[in-house]
């Protein structure tokens, strides 16, 4: 096991590179990353405080409800929705369920389409146009995301977020059973949008959808396989003071832009 | 002879290695902060499988029975754990998480692809400070005593390896052990123990970026919470000037993917975070997971600080009171409030300095020094450490000290040379 310092120390001999960033005997020389900051020593300027406590700020008047739905979630996600996708992923090859999500990601254009056009993102809603035009003609139904492979990004644009940008508060924070995070803005903008879907029918998909109702099965799979967020993952006693803080921000990122 | 012919082979493909890349494969990032947050570029991260073709599950085995814990914590009651395994027989590697981590952080699943992909057995456990081994294995729950938790990690370690033998039919060849930042201090205090109950035997342990004396270390985490930032007056928020940041990068670049690679992107543009910036990032981090901490502490051991003691904390109990205290409390406080007053008691006429000194690795510095089978890797740039600190690894560990100038707090465990460097050594003759 000493062989591998040994190389190091014959390379290091060697290159003259390496030898001027080295110390002695091909040591490393030790750099104090805290020397260059200033450090507040009688910690009376609390910013960290100060950031924190105002980040826990949210309007959450049914947090009973909302911290028993999500358990809920967590829970259903562990022993039904994460089992079914995984046996998902395990069953189906990988382009198959890559097709799959872009079958869905494709009808959820019509609704972006729209969102963007009625923020007046000109630009956007142009883009968002050559994507549907591209997969839904040269790819077949989209099964395949022509589009990404063109470069162009799938611009997510909701009615919440089209709300947001008129001003519309957020309203209360709310936790939504198995859709998860969300607030009465984007709970109000999804069923919005999922009636645009519904509305433009956009390539009879609803109809098809309502004749194979295991494709509405497909759909609630794909939404949680396409979700990487795993109930737990920031791994806290907070994490739902730390969840409802960063949705509302990536939020307000979202609609910002 | 062999050996000898082997070390030449060895030298000249290093040298080889490095003579043809001698520019471009270093590991890049030279700001230890940034490394700390970005990691390695994946150009240059050594290839692991994807998670979905790791043979992998997570377990959950009651190591204390008698723990009673609210309805809005009964999830930890049991230690969770993850196991990578194989069908035939294999060396069995334990993988202990850092300060704040549990079992299934990215870094350690990584490290779990390494040496899943090179044929061990693995285990990954939570650090003996994250919240859900506080509640499920810690038996004094104050954890942050060198001993105290080597000993509740041995327990759950045992168990652990009986379960998973037990459930996924195991065969286990030998033992190996390694740990990230504070669970690179508890695998060293680990194998010390193992010395005297020769019950694992490890063949190997690689300590992955250890503090040398944890409570100075701990101090360096708690200044960097402290940090003074420019342009952000005493009235702003931290966090909202960190947003606002983001938004006006989005906003010039167009760019609409909240995930990877943001980071790059953001710091080659005029938006990029400064020194203080990234440092102070990095220390709230470290600061919630201190009142996780604090908090799990306190309720397991009834101390009332936070929530009140015989408080039922239901499932919609709001739990945001209790951290909007517990935040205010960073991990010298909790040595000072929580861990020094029990340890005190049962040590009498001892100072905190002796506290400290049993908890850092010079108290072990002989079995460190004297054992072929342990070494630990580091960066000349890792900012939980002094001078002093590193110069005790570079001289105790001689050349098992792993030293690289670059990287911060574990940024370039993913550079490929890193990483043949660290299987290098799990899989290298016995000596």
């Amino acid at each position: 096991m000493t062989k591998l310092p040994m190389t190091r120390l014959l390379a290091g001999c060697v290159l003259l590179t390496s030898i001027a960033a080295q110390g002695a005997e091909g040591i490393p020389e030790y750099h104090d990353p805290l020397a260059d900051l200033t450090i507040d020593t009688e910690g009376s300027n609390y910013q960290f405080e100060r950031s924190s406590l105002e980040a826990l700020k949210v309007h959450d008047p049914i947090e009973g409800f909302n911290r028993r739905v999500y358990r809920f979630n967590g829970q259903f996600d562990d022993y039904v929705y994460l089992p079914v996708v995984n046996a998902y992923e395990t069953v189906t090859p990988r382009f198959v369920r890559r097709g799959v999500s872009n079958v869905f990601a494709n009808l959820a254009d019509v609704p972006n389409l729209a969102n963007s056009l009625a923020q007046g993102k000109f630009q956007k809603g142009g883009r968002t146009t050559a994507r549907l035009l591209f997969n839904s003609t040269l790819g077949v139904l989209g099964l395949f995301d022509v589009a990404k492979a063109m470069g162009l990004p799938q611009e997510s644009e909701d009615f919440g977020q089209t709300l947001g940008f008129y001003g519309v508060p957020t309203g209360p924070y709310l936790v939504l059973p198995l859709l998860g995070p969300s607030t009465l803005r984007d709970a109000t903008g999804k069923a919005v949008d999922w009636s645009i879907e519904d509305a433009a029918a956009f390539l009879d998909n609803r109809h098809y959808m309502n004749d194979n109702p295991w494709a509405y099965g497909l759909y609630a799979i794909n939404l949680r396989y396409i979700n990487g967020f795993r109930y737990g993952s920031l791994d806290s006693p907070f994490e739902y003071d730390q969840i409802r803080y960063l949705y509302i921000k990536l939020r307000e990122l979202q609609i910002q832009q | 002879m062999n050996r000898y012919l082997h070390y030449l082979y060895v030298s000249l493909l290093a040298l080889a290695g490095s003579l043809a890349h001698a520019d471009d494969s270093s590991y890049p990032v030279t700001n230890p902060f940034l490394a700390t947050i970005v990691g390695t570029p994946p150009q240059l991260a050594a290839p692991v499988p994807p998670e979905t073709e790791v043979r992998q599950t997570d377990l959950a085995v009651t190591v204390l029975p008698e723990r009673h814990l609210p309805p809005a914590l009964s999830r930890y009651h049991d230690l969770h754990y993850r196991l990578a395994w194989h069908n035939e027989p294999a060396p069995l590697i334990f993988l202990i998480a850092g300060t704040g981590s549990g079992y299934s952080s990215p870094r350690l699943d990584y490290l779990k692809r390494v040496f899943w992909q090179a044929g061990m057995h693995v285990i990954i456990l939570s650090s003996p400070t994250n919240h859900d081994f506080i509640a499920a294995a810690s038996r004094s729950g104050l954890p942050g005593l060198g001993l105290s938790d080597a000993r509740d990690l041995h327990t759950a370690m045992s168990m652990a390896v009986e379960h998973a033998r037990d459930k996924k039919n195991l065969q286990i060849t030998e033992y190996r052990l390694a740990g990230f930042s504070l669970g690179a201090l508890n695998a060293a205090f680990v194998a010390h123990l193992d010395q005297s109950l020769r019950q694992f035997n490890f063949t190997r342990t690689l300590l992955l970026n250890p503090p040398v004396d944890l409570y100075a270390s701990i101090r360096r985490l708690d200044a960097l919470a402290r940090t003074q930032l420019d342009g952000v007056s005493s009235g702003d928020s931290f966090y909202e000037h960190i947003f606002q940041k983001l938004a006006r990068y989005f906003a010039e670049s167009g760019g609409t993917d909240i995930e990877g690679g943001l980071f790059y992107g953001i710091q080659s543009s005029d938006s990029a975070l400064t020194d203080a910036e990234m440092a102070m990032l990095i220390g709230a981090v470290f600061r919630f997971a201190a009142a996780d901490l604090n908090f799990m502490a306190d309720l397991v051991t009834e101390g009332g600080r936070y929530a009140p003691a015989g408080e039922k904390l239901k499932v919609s109990t709001s739990l945001t009171p209790y951290l909007r205290r517990a935040l205010f409390c960073d991990f010298s406080c909790y040595l000072e409030t929580q861990l020094w007053p029990v340890w005190n008691n049962a040590n009498d006429g001892k100072s905190i300095d002796d506290m400290a000194w049993d908890t850092s690795l010079y108290s072990i510095a002989g079995f460190l020094r004297d054992n072929p089978n342990i070494a630990a890797l580091t960066n000349a740039d890792d900012f939980i450490l002094t001078a002093d600190n590193y110069r005790f690894i570079t001289e105790t560990f001689g050349e098992r000290a792993l030293l690289y100038p670059h990287g911060g707090h574990g940024g370039n465990l993913q550079h490929r040379d890193v990483v043949a460097t660290m299987l290098h050594f799990m899989e290298g003759d016995a000596q």
